[in-house]
């Protein structure tokens, strides 16, 4: 069904020492199914630490609670959902934003102006407490409001059976050839690139975007212009609260949620950005995608079954050890 | 560009050494490994016999050396009823997991469950009429470290009788020998290691299967259903790796192929795991299965997520979800696909449970404390529950707090005649101090409790509730008439 890639496979050689390796056949269906499955998580990821990287940006600073965001924005959808049954899905996705984006930016008003406006005497370690805080104050709110079983949103659609030949669809699985993809994780792919987009839109092409980007290259020179630096802060933060909500609230449907949830998900966007250069728009996209590739070839590549998926994390950590170590600004980081 | 030199070179190195590893062995070397071989057996006879001998010693010793009970400096717990101060108020640890990574979905159902023991017990008067149980809980999050701190808090700090309780065999595994160490009566609910037994600590009851009786039951399982491969994905603790090692070892012995694979617990992303095992399954011939040995919400995921990724339910592939599949509720919400998915089911079902009063009021109480009319208790509420009861009737029966009376006691409930009614059946303990455990039984039937009962239930329609589900193994419990039903179909007899 694919058959370039085995051909290149074969060309290669690597059949024969992939095969020995491996206690099954590698096909090159196989590792474009891993990419494929890679990518598409890798895109959630890249929301998630594009919102980190916008925070860091202007306000440079590291928010601690950016997965207390995630874990809020997919308990609204879920919250919507389950409460209003036949509630638009897409509508839930919108709400989980705008609660994100309320939470974080009147966080910002409350804890983190002042820090902004030189009222604290240490802000760096300020900044590390206070968000730890905010991260713990919100798992146990949640955890209060909604318990700590596992929660799942209902799918936000399922596909009309479709029989192409190389394109199929079950009610949760398309079909391309012979990689099965979830209708799930496609929704939340391709919610998460139109945000993306739409932020990449309002960060390069309108005037406030213009603005957040001045204030991250230099807060005076931005101040002496016209620009609240202050109001810029909070615009960052809501927006970077709102895009790890987005990415919540479109992986609820695909992942069990717990108040915990967005532990693993914080630790990833910490890796990406380092790893795509602190404060890159573009190198938060390229590490995300990086990161979600490599982990998933890591794992159905790795030659001993019983350790890849335990080592899941690993495989990231080693691409971001080397990049660390190759080029310490991480991929698009601006020189020292 | 030094570096990138230098990466390149070991880029190149890694791949020539990768290159060279899987070399055919020349044909010449064949007879040599032969030979080499039958040398092994010989070897390997003899050193079994000596290490055997050896352990035998070394068992016969320990078992000598450990009947007496000689507490470390820092337990605090009241030894005879005079020193319980004026409410008479007898305290028991109950460690659970309450957060992350541990099974919330399991400690809080341990939790509901111990507070309805507390109150039969206490409705009474207490135990002996006189003497309240008091429970503290202790959050192990089901990690060593915290099993460990848990134990150690409870009976220095809060001064425990004994401790009942525990889900995850990481915790479980730190707070035996902690029990031990102080010489407090331990009474395990859910925690299947075989270490927790097998280490035949006097203070150390189990009333849940260890993991060896369970690895027996699923090999059993996927041999009767002329399983030729499976799948076993585990989680990467102290439940997990064991229980996987032993249902391949004993699946290997029914000549059945099989492989682990481990996960971390609170894994969210199972999709690269998913397309591997598909890989696997479909370069296998005959009838495949599937067995998650992975606890909690990390099951979930990764249940749901091998159905979207093609590894769902077939004729050809039996898949057994987790153990908390049992509870159909949260089940159906996170695995909505997850219809005709097998589960074990260790403990009692309905049907066991009607003519069992203990059972049916634990059941109805179960019910009106989680508010969920529908919701039959799992097997680690019936377990603990029974724990708790277990420990305040060894209490009345030796009339004593002393560890040593309360062993005694629990002791002498040793056959199914002489034994204990809980809610999930009779408990007994064949191997004790008294009568050590012979060198025929494994070293874990040591104060084990040898008759949970180990069924495969089966869902056969969205949305069902565990009591219509299916039992398909042991052939004595079926209820539906068969043993797999093929998914897109009804089984021959409705329950």
């Amino acid at each position: 069904m694919w058959p370039l890639p085995d051909v290149l496979l074969h060309a290669m050689h690597f059949h024969m020492w992939l095969d020995a390796l491996f206690k099954f056949q590698i096909t090159g269906t196989y590792i474009v199914r891993l990419i494929l499955e890679g990518l598409l998580i890798g895109v959630i990821y890249a929301l998630m630490a594009l919102g980190l990287t916008l925070i860091f940006s202007v306000l440079n600073i590291v928010s601690f609670a950016h997965g207390e965001f995630y874990m809020i924005g997919g308990y609204v959808v879920y919250a919507i959902l389950h409460h209003y049954k036949g509630f638009p899905g897409l509508l839930a996705i919108v709400v989980a934003a705008l609660v994100t984006f309320v939470i974080g930016a009147v966080f910002e008003r409350l804890f983190l102006q002042p820090m902004a406006k030189g009222q604290v005497e240490r802000p760096s370690e300020y900044a590390i407490l206070i968000t730890f805080g905010l991260s713990f104050f919100l798992q146990f709110v949640m955890l209060g409001i909604m318990g700590p079983f596992p929660k799942k949103a209902p799918r936000f659609w399922s596909f009309p059976k479709i029989d192409l030949g190389f394109i199929r669809t079950t009610k949760t699985t398309l079909f391309l050839g012979n990689i099965p993809l979830s209708g799930g994780r496609i929704f939340a792919a391709i919610i998460a690139l139109l945000a993306l987009a739409a932020v990449l839109w309002f960060m390069y092409r309108t005037w406030t975007g213009w603005a957040l980007q001045a204030v991250s290259q230099d807060r005076n020179a931005a101040a002496v212009v016209g620009i609240n630096p202050l109001n810029m802060n909070t615009l960052a933060f809501g927006m970077g609260a709102m895009l790890a909500g987005l990415a919540g609230a479109v992986l609820v449907t695909v992942f069990s949620w717990v108040p915990w949830v967005g532990v693993p998900a914080s630790a990833k966007s910490f890796v990406i950005i380092v790893l795509g250069g602190m404060g890159s728009i573009p190198g938060s996209l390229v590490g995300g995608l990086i990161l979600g590739v490599v982990e998933s070839l890591g794992t159905g590549l790795f030659p001993d079954p019983a350790r890849a998926q335990a080592y899941r994390d690993v495989f990231g950590l080693v691409i971001f050890a080397l990049v660390l170590w190759l080029k310490p600004t991480g991929l698009f980081g601006r020189k020292l | 560009m030094k570096r990138w030199v230098l990466l390149l070179a070991v880029l190149i190195v890694a791949s020539l050494v990768l290159a060279a590893c899987p070399q055919p062995t020349p044909e010449k070397v064949i007879e040599t490994v032969v030979v080499t071989k039958e040398v092994e057996k010989v070897v390997t006879k003899e050193v079994e016999k000596v290490v055997t001998k050896e352990i035998e010693k070394v068992i016969t010793k320990e078992v000598v050396k450990t009947v007496e009970v000689t507490p470390a400096k820092g337990k605090c717990a009241p030894e005879s009823f005079d020193q319980l101060g004026e409410k008479g108020v007898i305290k028991i640890g109950v460690p659970v997991p309450l957060s992350a990574p541990g099974s919330v979905t399991g400690g809080q159902a341990m939790q509901i469950a111990a507070n309805i023991a507390v109150n039969h017990i206490n409705e009474k008067g207490g135990i002996m009429g006189k003497y309240p149980v008091d429970v503290v809980f202790y959050d192990t999050s089901g990690l060593p470290e915290r099993g460990r701190a848990g134990a150690e808090y409870l009976i220095t700090q809060e001064c425990v009788n004994a401790i009942a309780g525990e889900y995850h065999s990481a915790a479980g595994v730190q707070e035996k020998e902690v029990a031990h160490q102080y010489g407090v009566l331990a009474v395990f609910a859910e925690t299947w290691n075989d270490k927790i037994t097998a280490a035949q600590y006097p203070e150390v009851f189990r009333i849940a299967p260890a993991s060896s009786m369970v690895a027996q039951a699923d090999a059993k399982f996927f041999s009767d259903l002329g399983v030729k491969w499976v799948a076993i994905v585990a989680e990467n603790t102290d439940y997990g790796v064991p229980a996987s090692e032993a249902t391949k070892e004993r699946l290997g012995k029914l000549g059945i192929e099989s492989e682990i694979y481990l996960a971390e617990q609170g894994t969210q992303d199972f999709s690269a795991l998913v397309s591997r095992i598909v890989q696997d399954v479909q370069q296998r011939e005959g009838k495949k299965g599937v067995l998650v040995l992975i606890t909690g919400e990390t099951s979930y995921n990764f249940e749901e997520q091998a159905v979207e990724g093609g590894l769902a339910p077939a004729e050809d592939l039996i898949f057994v979800a987790n153990q908390v599949a049992a509870n159909h509720t949260e089940f159906w919400s996170n695995v909505p696909d997850g219809n005709y998915m097998a589960f074990r089911r260790v403990g009692v079902v309905p049907a066991l449970t009607k003519d069992n009063p203990v059972a049916q009021r634990f059941i109805e109480d179960y019910k009106k404390a989680t508010k969920d009319p529908d919701r039959f208790p799992e097997s680690y509420a019936f377990e603990q529950y029974d724990a708790l009861m277990l420990v305040a009737a060894a209490i009345e029966k030796a009339q004593s707090l002393k560890t040593e009376d309360l062993i005694a006691a629990m002791e002498s409930w040793d056959s199914r005649e002489n034994g204990f009614q809980g809610a999930q059946g009779i408990y007994y303990f064949l191997y004790g101090t008294k009568k050590p455990v012979p060198k025929d039984e494994p070293a874990w039937m040591w104060h084990q409790w040898p008759d949970p009962a180990i069924l495969f239930l089966q869902y056969w329609q969205e949305g069902q509730p565990v009591d219509n589900a299916c039992v398909i193994w042991p052939e004595n419990y079926r209820t539906c008439g068969t043993d797999y039903i093929v998914p897109g179909t009804e089984p021959p007899v409705k329950p």
